[in-house]
Protein backbone atom coordinates (compact mmCIF):
# COMPACT_ATOMS: atom_id res chain seq x y z
CA UNK A 1 0.00 0.00 0.00
CA UNK A 2 0.84 3.63 -0.85
CA UNK A 3 -0.27 6.67 -0.24
CA UNK A 4 -1.96 8.37 -3.60
CA UNK A 5 -4.15 10.77 -5.07
CA UNK A 6 -7.46 10.52 -5.85
CA UNK A 7 -10.24 12.53 -6.54
CA UNK A 8 -12.94 12.49 -4.03
CA UNK A 9 -15.33 14.93 -5.05
CA UNK A 10 -15.94 17.85 -7.75
CA UNK A 11 -18.81 20.72 -7.98
CA UNK A 12 -19.24 23.79 -10.39
CA UNK A 13 -20.88 27.04 -10.42
CA UNK A 14 -21.63 28.70 -14.07
CA UNK A 15 -22.69 32.64 -13.14
CA UNK A 16 -26.15 33.39 -13.96
CA UNK A 17 -25.79 35.63 -17.19
CA UNK A 18 -26.05 33.85 -20.65
CA UNK A 19 -25.41 34.67 -23.58
CA UNK A 20 -27.35 32.91 -26.36
CA UNK A 21 -26.95 32.26 -30.07
CA UNK A 22 -30.43 34.28 -30.56
CA UNK A 23 -28.30 37.07 -28.66
CA UNK A 24 -25.62 36.92 -31.27
CA UNK A 25 -27.25 36.81 -34.35
CA UNK A 26 -28.68 39.88 -33.72
CA UNK A 27 -24.45 41.39 -33.37
CA UNK A 28 -23.51 38.91 -36.59
CA UNK A 29 -26.21 38.78 -39.40
CA UNK A 30 -24.09 36.71 -41.37
CA UNK A 31 -24.37 33.93 -38.50
CA UNK A 32 -28.11 32.62 -37.77
CA UNK A 33 -28.26 31.16 -34.17
CA UNK A 34 -29.43 27.28 -36.11
CA UNK A 35 -25.64 27.76 -38.01
CA UNK A 36 -24.17 28.83 -34.64
CA UNK A 37 -25.59 26.12 -32.71
CA UNK A 38 -24.70 23.79 -35.65
CA UNK A 39 -20.90 24.27 -35.77
CA UNK A 40 -20.65 24.53 -32.02
CA UNK A 41 -22.79 22.71 -30.46
CA UNK A 42 -23.43 25.80 -27.82
CA UNK A 43 -26.64 27.25 -27.05
CA UNK A 44 -25.97 29.55 -24.31
CA UNK A 45 -22.78 30.84 -22.47
CA UNK A 46 -22.56 32.02 -18.98
CA UNK A 47 -21.37 35.76 -18.77
CA UNK A 48 -19.92 36.93 -15.49
CA UNK A 49 -21.19 40.25 -13.97
CA UNK A 50 -19.10 42.81 -14.70
CA UNK A 51 -18.40 43.02 -10.70
CA UNK A 52 -17.99 39.07 -11.04
CA UNK A 53 -14.27 38.31 -11.44
CA UNK A 54 -12.58 34.60 -11.68
CA UNK A 55 -12.21 34.50 -7.83
CA UNK A 56 -15.48 34.79 -7.11
CA UNK A 57 -16.27 32.27 -9.16
CA UNK A 58 -13.57 29.79 -8.00
CA UNK A 59 -14.86 31.11 -4.43
CA UNK A 60 -18.75 30.09 -5.35
CA UNK A 61 -17.34 26.88 -6.71
CA UNK A 62 -15.76 25.92 -4.09
CA UNK A 63 -18.57 26.89 -1.76
CA UNK A 64 -20.83 24.52 -3.95
CA UNK A 65 -17.84 21.83 -2.95
CA UNK A 66 -17.98 22.21 0.38
CA UNK A 67 -21.63 21.96 0.56
CA UNK A 68 -21.75 18.26 -0.83
CA UNK A 69 -20.15 17.45 2.79
CA UNK A 70 -17.08 15.25 1.45
CA UNK A 71 -15.13 17.75 2.63
CA UNK A 72 -14.45 20.96 4.69
CA UNK A 73 -12.74 24.00 4.19
CA UNK A 74 -10.74 22.99 7.29
CA UNK A 75 -9.55 19.72 5.88
CA UNK A 76 -8.07 21.82 2.80
CA UNK A 77 -4.19 21.88 3.21
CA UNK A 78 -3.37 23.57 -0.11
CA UNK A 79 -4.96 25.18 -2.74
CA UNK A 80 -4.47 25.23 -6.20
CA UNK A 81 -6.12 27.72 -8.99
CA UNK A 82 -6.31 27.77 -12.80
CA UNK A 83 -7.00 31.00 -14.03
CA UNK A 84 -5.79 32.99 -16.71
CA UNK A 85 -7.86 35.88 -15.72
CA UNK A 86 -6.70 36.85 -11.80
CA UNK A 87 -8.56 39.19 -9.75
CA UNK A 88 -5.10 41.41 -9.67
CA UNK A 89 -1.69 41.58 -11.01
CA UNK A 90 -0.77 40.45 -7.59
CA UNK A 91 -1.12 39.19 -4.89
CA UNK A 92 -2.54 35.49 -5.95
CA UNK A 93 -5.84 35.03 -6.16
CA UNK A 94 -5.54 31.60 -4.54
CA UNK A 95 -4.17 33.32 -1.42
CA UNK A 96 -7.18 35.88 -1.39
CA UNK A 97 -9.40 32.50 -1.58
CA UNK A 98 -7.85 30.94 1.19
CA UNK A 99 -9.49 33.49 3.55
CA UNK A 100 -12.35 34.02 1.32
CA UNK A 101 -13.31 30.00 2.21
CA UNK A 102 -11.87 30.02 5.67
CA UNK A 103 -9.29 27.36 4.75
CA UNK A 104 -6.64 26.94 7.58
CA UNK A 105 -3.79 29.41 7.45
CA UNK A 106 -1.30 26.39 7.40
CA UNK A 107 -2.36 25.95 3.78
CA UNK A 108 -0.26 26.55 0.65
CA UNK A 109 -1.66 28.55 -2.19
CA UNK A 110 -0.68 29.13 -5.71
CA UNK A 111 -2.21 30.52 -9.02
CA UNK A 112 -1.56 28.35 -12.14
CA UNK A 113 -1.51 30.56 -15.42
CA UNK A 114 -3.12 27.86 -18.23
CA UNK A 115 -5.80 27.33 -20.51
CA UNK A 116 -7.62 24.64 -21.95
CA UNK A 117 -4.83 22.49 -20.52
CA UNK A 118 -4.82 23.30 -17.22
CA UNK A 119 -6.96 20.83 -15.52
CA UNK A 120 -4.62 18.12 -16.44
CA UNK A 121 -1.27 19.90 -15.37
CA UNK A 122 -2.57 20.54 -12.14
CA UNK A 123 -4.03 16.98 -11.38
CA UNK A 124 -0.30 15.97 -11.88
CA UNK A 125 0.39 19.06 -9.63
CA UNK A 126 -2.16 17.98 -6.54
CA UNK A 127 -1.04 14.13 -7.32
CA UNK A 128 2.65 15.46 -6.79
CA UNK A 129 2.23 17.09 -3.67
CA UNK A 130 -0.01 14.05 -2.42
CA UNK A 131 2.06 11.43 -3.05
CA UNK A 132 5.61 13.42 -1.40
CA UNK A 133 3.93 13.39 1.44
CA UNK A 134 3.32 17.20 1.01
CA UNK A 135 -0.23 17.63 1.59
CA UNK A 136 -3.51 15.62 2.11
CA UNK A 137 -6.44 17.57 0.79
CA UNK A 138 -5.93 19.77 -1.99
CA UNK A 139 -8.58 22.43 -3.56
CA UNK A 140 -8.27 22.09 -7.20
CA UNK A 141 -9.75 25.27 -8.28
CA UNK A 142 -10.57 25.72 -12.29
CA UNK A 143 -11.86 29.51 -12.86
CA UNK A 144 -11.63 31.84 -16.21
CA UNK A 145 -13.77 34.78 -17.34
CA UNK A 146 -12.36 35.03 -21.29
CA UNK A 147 -15.83 36.98 -21.63
CA UNK A 148 -13.83 40.19 -20.25
CA UNK A 149 -10.99 39.72 -22.73
CA UNK A 150 -13.52 39.20 -26.13
CA UNK A 151 -14.72 41.82 -27.98
CA UNK A 152 -18.46 41.83 -28.39
CA UNK A 153 -18.58 42.03 -32.95
CA UNK A 154 -15.58 39.10 -32.62
CA UNK A 155 -17.49 36.07 -33.36
CA UNK A 156 -14.51 33.89 -34.13
CA UNK A 157 -14.38 33.81 -30.06
CA UNK A 158 -17.35 35.32 -28.60
CA UNK A 159 -19.85 32.36 -29.91
CA UNK A 160 -17.31 30.19 -28.16
CA UNK A 161 -16.16 30.97 -24.72
CA UNK A 162 -18.19 30.64 -21.30
CA UNK A 163 -17.30 31.62 -18.01
CA UNK A 164 -17.50 29.37 -15.38
CA UNK A 165 -15.71 27.77 -12.69
CA UNK A 166 -14.94 24.29 -10.83
CA UNK A 167 -13.97 22.36 -7.73
CA UNK A 168 -12.07 19.47 -7.41
CA UNK A 169 -11.20 17.89 -4.30
CA UNK A 170 -8.34 15.81 -4.56
CA UNK A 171 -7.36 13.87 -1.48
CA UNK A 172 -4.76 11.33 -0.08
CA UNK A 173 -5.92 7.60 -0.15
CA UNK A 174 -3.75 4.42 0.83
CA UNK A 175 -4.11 2.17 -2.05
CA UNK A 176 -2.21 -0.17 -4.37
CA UNK A 177 -2.17 2.07 -7.40
CA UNK A 178 -2.64 5.60 -7.81
CA UNK A 179 -6.18 6.45 -9.42
CA UNK A 180 -4.42 9.39 -11.32
CA UNK A 181 -1.57 9.36 -14.01
CA UNK A 182 0.40 8.55 -15.87
CA UNK A 183 1.08 11.66 -17.73
CA UNK A 184 2.14 13.28 -20.93
CA UNK A 185 2.88 17.22 -21.29
CA UNK A 186 3.41 19.01 -24.43
CA UNK A 187 4.32 22.33 -25.12
CA UNK A 188 5.17 24.79 -28.42
CA UNK A 189 5.81 28.28 -27.20
CA UNK A 190 6.39 28.88 -31.11
CA UNK A 191 2.77 29.07 -30.93
CA UNK A 192 1.91 31.03 -28.76
CA UNK A 193 1.27 33.95 -31.18
CA UNK A 194 -2.35 32.07 -32.19
CA UNK A 195 -4.26 32.16 -28.82
CA UNK A 196 -3.41 35.17 -27.39
CA UNK A 197 -4.46 38.95 -25.77
CA UNK A 198 -1.59 40.80 -27.31
CA UNK A 199 -1.42 43.89 -24.96
CA UNK A 200 -2.22 44.34 -21.24
CA UNK A 201 0.84 42.63 -20.21
CA UNK A 202 4.47 44.48 -19.68
CA UNK A 203 5.47 43.36 -22.89
CA UNK A 204 3.14 45.47 -24.39
CA UNK A 205 1.40 47.49 -21.82
CA UNK A 206 -2.44 48.54 -22.58
CA UNK A 207 -2.37 51.87 -23.83
CA UNK A 208 -4.53 54.25 -26.26
CA UNK A 209 -2.89 52.63 -28.85
CA UNK A 210 -3.18 49.22 -27.52
CA UNK A 211 -7.15 50.04 -27.51
CA UNK A 212 -7.27 50.90 -31.14
CA UNK A 213 -10.30 48.78 -32.63
CA UNK A 214 -9.50 46.98 -36.21
CA UNK A 215 -11.78 44.80 -38.38
CA UNK A 216 -10.54 41.71 -39.76
CA UNK A 217 -10.76 39.60 -42.86
CA UNK A 218 -13.82 37.83 -41.67
CA UNK A 219 -15.44 41.18 -40.32
CA UNK A 220 -14.37 40.44 -36.55
CA UNK A 221 -13.61 43.54 -34.58
CA UNK A 222 -11.68 43.68 -31.76
CA UNK A 223 -8.31 45.56 -30.22
CA UNK A 224 -4.91 44.64 -28.91
CA UNK A 225 -6.50 44.52 -25.84
CA UNK A 226 -8.71 41.64 -26.72
CA UNK A 227 -8.42 38.00 -27.00
CA UNK A 228 -7.11 36.66 -30.55
CA UNK A 229 -7.80 33.06 -31.82
CA UNK A 230 -5.99 32.19 -35.12
CA UNK A 231 -8.80 29.43 -35.55
CA UNK A 232 -6.90 27.60 -38.60
CA UNK A 233 -3.75 27.29 -36.82
CA UNK A 234 -5.44 26.32 -33.44
CA UNK A 235 -7.21 23.78 -35.45
CA UNK A 236 -4.17 22.20 -37.44
CA UNK A 237 -2.11 21.92 -33.65
CA UNK A 238 -5.37 20.06 -32.05
CA UNK A 239 -5.31 17.72 -35.17
CA UNK A 240 -1.81 17.34 -35.41
CA UNK A 241 -0.79 16.46 -31.76
CA UNK A 242 -4.04 15.39 -29.70
CA UNK A 243 -3.80 11.93 -31.68
CA UNK A 244 -0.32 12.04 -31.18
CA UNK A 245 -0.79 12.45 -27.60
CA UNK A 246 -3.22 9.55 -27.11
CA UNK A 247 -1.12 7.11 -28.62
CA UNK A 248 1.62 8.33 -26.43
CA UNK A 249 -0.32 7.72 -23.00
CA UNK A 250 -1.53 4.65 -23.93
CA UNK A 251 1.62 3.46 -25.05
CA UNK A 252 3.07 4.70 -21.58
CA UNK A 253 0.09 3.65 -19.60
CA UNK A 254 0.49 -0.18 -21.08
CA UNK A 255 -2.56 0.14 -22.07
CA UNK A 256 -4.44 -0.44 -25.62
CA UNK A 257 -7.46 2.18 -26.69
CA UNK A 258 -10.23 -0.59 -25.67
CA UNK A 259 -8.82 -0.33 -22.25
CA UNK A 260 -10.15 3.16 -22.02
CA UNK A 261 -13.75 3.10 -20.78
CA UNK A 262 -14.46 7.06 -22.20
CA UNK A 263 -12.09 9.61 -23.39
CA UNK A 264 -12.76 13.12 -21.70
CA UNK A 265 -11.62 15.51 -24.32
CA UNK A 266 -11.39 19.26 -23.79
CA UNK A 267 -14.85 21.00 -24.72
CA UNK A 268 -13.62 23.36 -27.32
CA UNK A 269 -16.50 23.17 -29.68
CA UNK A 270 -18.29 20.41 -31.29
CA UNK A 271 -16.97 20.67 -34.27
CA UNK A 272 -13.14 20.17 -33.15
CA UNK A 273 -14.33 17.46 -31.21
CA UNK A 274 -16.03 15.82 -34.21
CA UNK A 275 -12.97 16.33 -36.41
CA UNK A 276 -11.43 15.09 -33.26
CA UNK A 277 -13.49 12.03 -33.01
CA UNK A 278 -13.45 11.31 -36.76
CA UNK A 279 -9.62 11.11 -36.94
CA UNK A 280 -8.96 8.91 -33.93
CA UNK A 281 -11.91 6.73 -34.58
CA UNK A 282 -13.44 6.80 -31.07
CA UNK A 283 -17.16 5.68 -30.93
CA UNK A 284 -19.51 9.01 -29.77
CA UNK A 285 -20.89 7.06 -26.54
CA UNK A 286 -17.39 7.00 -25.52
CA UNK A 287 -16.68 10.55 -26.15
CA UNK A 288 -18.56 12.45 -23.58
CA UNK A 289 -19.62 16.02 -24.68
CA UNK A 290 -20.75 19.13 -22.35
CA UNK A 291 -20.74 22.03 -23.86
CA UNK A 292 -24.46 22.80 -25.38
CA UNK A 293 -25.71 24.91 -22.03
CA UNK A 294 -22.00 26.70 -20.75
CA UNK A 295 -19.83 26.90 -23.86
CA UNK A 296 -15.86 26.69 -23.79
CA UNK A 297 -15.34 27.10 -19.98
CA UNK A 298 -11.12 27.01 -21.00
CA UNK A 299 -9.85 24.82 -17.96
CA UNK A 300 -13.33 23.78 -16.34
CA UNK A 301 -14.55 22.51 -19.40
CA UNK A 302 -13.04 18.83 -18.53
CA UNK A 303 -14.31 18.35 -14.87
CA UNK A 304 -17.86 20.15 -16.20
CA UNK A 305 -18.00 17.09 -18.20
CA UNK A 306 -16.79 14.98 -15.50
CA UNK A 307 -19.46 16.35 -13.44
CA UNK A 308 -22.26 15.48 -15.95
CA UNK A 309 -20.95 12.20 -16.49
CA UNK A 310 -21.45 11.55 -12.87
CA UNK A 311 -24.69 12.55 -12.89
CA UNK A 312 -25.81 10.66 -15.29
CA UNK A 313 -24.37 7.24 -13.49
CA UNK A 314 -21.64 6.39 -16.18
CA UNK A 315 -18.96 6.79 -13.26
CA UNK A 316 -20.90 4.88 -11.02
CA UNK A 317 -18.75 1.50 -11.35
CA UNK A 318 -15.01 2.63 -11.69
CA UNK A 319 -14.11 3.69 -14.98
CA UNK A 320 -11.07 4.28 -16.71
CA UNK A 321 -10.62 7.34 -18.00
CA UNK A 322 -8.34 9.28 -20.63
CA UNK A 323 -8.32 13.16 -20.11
CA UNK A 324 -6.61 15.37 -23.18
CA UNK A 325 -6.35 18.89 -22.46
CA UNK A 326 -4.76 21.31 -25.27
CA UNK A 327 -4.73 25.09 -26.38
CA UNK A 328 -3.54 28.25 -25.28
CA UNK A 329 0.56 28.35 -25.04
CA UNK A 330 0.27 26.15 -27.07
CA UNK A 331 0.47 23.96 -24.34
CA UNK A 332 -0.96 20.08 -24.08
CA UNK A 333 -1.39 16.96 -21.54
CA UNK A 334 -3.37 14.11 -20.91
CA UNK A 335 -3.57 11.52 -18.05
CA UNK A 336 -5.25 8.76 -17.18
CA UNK A 337 -7.69 8.65 -14.39
CA UNK A 338 -9.37 6.04 -12.28
CA UNK A 339 -12.96 7.03 -10.97
CA UNK B 1 -12.50 13.57 -54.56
CA UNK B 2 -16.35 12.70 -54.00
CA UNK B 3 -16.37 13.05 -50.03
CA UNK B 4 -14.12 15.99 -50.38
CA UNK B 5 -17.03 18.06 -52.82
CA UNK B 6 -19.24 16.85 -50.76
CA UNK B 7 -17.16 18.11 -47.43
CA UNK B 8 -16.74 21.74 -49.42
CA UNK B 9 -20.61 21.66 -50.87
CA UNK B 10 -21.48 21.62 -46.92
CA UNK B 11 -19.28 24.43 -46.13
CA UNK B 12 -19.76 27.08 -48.92
CA UNK B 13 -23.63 25.79 -48.03
CA UNK B 14 -24.25 25.21 -52.14
CA UNK B 15 -25.21 21.57 -53.91
CA UNK B 16 -22.83 19.17 -54.22
CA UNK B 17 -23.65 18.93 -57.91
CA UNK B 18 -22.13 22.48 -58.22
CA UNK B 19 -18.58 22.07 -57.35
CA UNK B 20 -15.92 21.61 -59.48
CA UNK B 21 -12.59 22.58 -59.77
CA UNK B 22 -13.61 25.93 -61.28
CA UNK B 23 -15.84 26.93 -58.77
CA UNK B 24 -15.52 30.33 -56.60
CA UNK B 25 -15.22 29.77 -53.12
CA UNK B 26 -16.78 33.29 -52.58
CA UNK B 27 -19.81 32.35 -54.69
CA UNK B 28 -22.11 30.08 -51.97
CA UNK B 29 -24.37 31.33 -49.19
CA UNK B 30 -21.63 31.16 -46.76
CA UNK B 31 -18.66 33.57 -46.59
CA UNK B 32 -15.15 32.25 -47.51
CA UNK B 33 -13.91 33.66 -43.69
CA UNK B 34 -11.68 31.73 -41.23
CA UNK B 35 -14.42 29.23 -39.71
CA UNK B 36 -14.82 28.26 -43.50
CA UNK B 37 -11.08 27.89 -43.76
CA UNK B 38 -11.08 26.06 -40.67
CA UNK B 39 -13.89 23.69 -41.60
CA UNK B 40 -11.96 23.02 -44.74
CA UNK B 41 -8.59 22.45 -42.78
CA UNK B 42 -10.11 19.73 -40.90
CA UNK B 43 -12.36 18.11 -44.26
CA UNK B 44 -8.42 18.01 -45.87
CA UNK B 45 -7.39 16.48 -43.05
CA UNK B 46 -10.05 13.93 -42.71
CA UNK B 47 -10.13 12.86 -46.84
CA UNK B 48 -6.29 12.94 -47.52
CA UNK B 49 -4.12 12.72 -44.28
CA UNK B 50 -2.68 16.12 -45.34
CA UNK B 51 -2.55 19.29 -43.34
CA UNK B 52 -2.59 22.52 -45.23
CA UNK B 53 -1.59 26.05 -43.42
CA UNK B 54 -5.10 28.63 -42.80
CA UNK B 55 -3.29 31.69 -44.46
CA UNK B 56 -2.97 29.56 -47.95
CA UNK B 57 -6.20 28.43 -47.45
CA UNK B 58 -7.82 32.25 -47.08
CA UNK B 59 -5.88 32.84 -50.57
CA UNK B 60 -7.53 30.70 -52.57
CA UNK B 61 -10.30 31.85 -54.79
CA UNK B 62 -11.49 28.31 -56.42
CA UNK B 63 -11.52 24.64 -55.55
CA UNK B 64 -9.13 23.86 -57.96
CA UNK B 65 -6.79 26.49 -56.28
CA UNK B 66 -7.60 23.88 -52.95
CA UNK B 67 -7.21 20.97 -54.76
CA UNK B 68 -3.69 22.25 -56.23
CA UNK B 69 -2.36 22.98 -52.45
CA UNK B 70 -3.52 19.27 -51.75
CA UNK B 71 -1.40 18.14 -54.77
CA UNK B 72 1.27 19.77 -53.28
CA UNK B 73 1.11 18.77 -49.78
CA UNK B 74 0.84 15.01 -50.64
CA UNK B 75 3.72 15.18 -52.93
CA UNK B 76 5.56 16.66 -50.08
Amino acid sequence: MATTATIADIAEFIPEGKLSNQDLELLYPSWPASKIYEKTGIQNRGIAAPDQTAGDLAQAAAQALFARGKVRAEDVDFIILCTQAPDHVLPTTACILQHRLGVPTSAGALDVNLGCSGYVYCLSLAKGLIESGAANCILLLTADTYSKYIHPLDKSVRTLFGDGATATAVIAKEAERSAIGPFVFGTDGSGAEHLIVPAGGFRRPASAESAEEFRDGSDNVRSANNLYMNGAEVMAFTLREVPRTVDKLLDKAGLARDQIDYFVLHQANRFMLEALRKKMKIPSEQMPVRIEEVGNTVSSTIPLTLISMLQLGLLDTEKRLMLVGFGVGLSWSACILTI
Amino acid sequence: MSEFHKGIAEILEIDESAVNAATDLHAGEAAWDSLAVVSTIALIDDCFNVMLDGQSLTNCNTVGDIEALIEAARKA
